[in-house]
């Protein structure tokens, strides 16, 4: 798995290329703009192919930590499998999921600027 | 189409994604013995993902972490029919967990929530000193 980060604005797009699993998921909990709790992140899933119940974990765990600080984590570009893991454990109700990340940028930089 | 694949691996998390793309190669490979269709995701994905759950559960539970201990994963294909077992040497747990309480933030628990989902049968059972879950599903 390789993670880039993107400063997008005040809004940091973490793109993630590969598996998020048991043994990927601590690498994206020690990635700059996931640890740095009160920033405001989009996470693109366009190139995930797979994830799992400790990739979901490490995403809540994200989106608990950040909203602390009063920052998001949105999500965008899941595909059908993706969804999937997201539909059976009810965790789409936790987040802001977009089917473009640009969108979600721009819905990201709205509720910063409410707050 | 019957026979048996067997895979062992060391009980190390580093092999979680080997194990899952393990079972969605032998997924398709049912699919394709069966001349069913191969774009049907839903049969492979099931599989990868219940064996990615299956093996870091047997891993992370360990009892012995940094001792040589092994995750031992059976494919087993019979006419429409796929099933995987998964064979640990750890403490006996139980696949009646109760569901996450998604509200609640919970960051762990959805493993076997996951796999009861996906999954057309899942038992676990206590054998000589190992668990050995078993998931299958009908083409």
């Amino acid at each position: 798995m390789t993670i880039t980060e993107t400063l997008k604005g005040s809004i940091t797009v973490v793109a993630i290329n590969g598996a998020l699993d048991a043994s990927t998921a601590p690498e994206l909990q020690r990635s700059p703009a996931i640890t740095n709790a009160s920033q405001t992140v989009v996470i693109d899933f366009e190139h995930v192919d797979f994830l799992d119940s400790s990739g979901l974990g490490a995403l809540i765990g994200t989106l608990r930590k950040k909203r602390d600080m009063s920052a998001e984590t949105l999500l965008s570009c899941m595909n059908d499998r993706i969804s999937q893991v997201f539909e059976i454990t009810n965790a789409y109700r936790l987040f802001h999921i977009f089917d473009d990340t640009s969108a979600a940028v721009d819905y990201a930089t709205q509720l910063i600027s409410r707050k | 189409m019957n026979s048996i694949i067997t895979l062992t691996l060391p009980s190390d998390v580093i092999f979680t994604r080997f194990a899952s793309q393990t079972a969605e190669r032998a997924a398709l490979l049912m699919l394709n013995s069966c001349d069913a269709d191969t774009g049907n995701w839903q049969f492979v994905h099931a599989f990868e993902l219940a064996v990615s759950e299956a093996f870091a559960n047997a891993v992370t539970n360990a009892e012995q972490p940094g001792t040589l201990q092994t995750v031992i994963i059976n494919f087993i294909f019979e006419q429409q029919r796929l099933t995987v077992t998964v064979r640990d040497t750890n403490q006996q747990f139980s696949t009646e967990t109760p569901t996450p309480d998604i509200d609640s933030y919970p960051e762990k628990g959805y493993g076997l929530l996951l796999i009861r989902t996906v999954m057309d049968n899942v038992s676990c059972i206590r054998e000589n000193g190992a668990n050995i879950l078993s998931m299958s599903k009908q083409l």
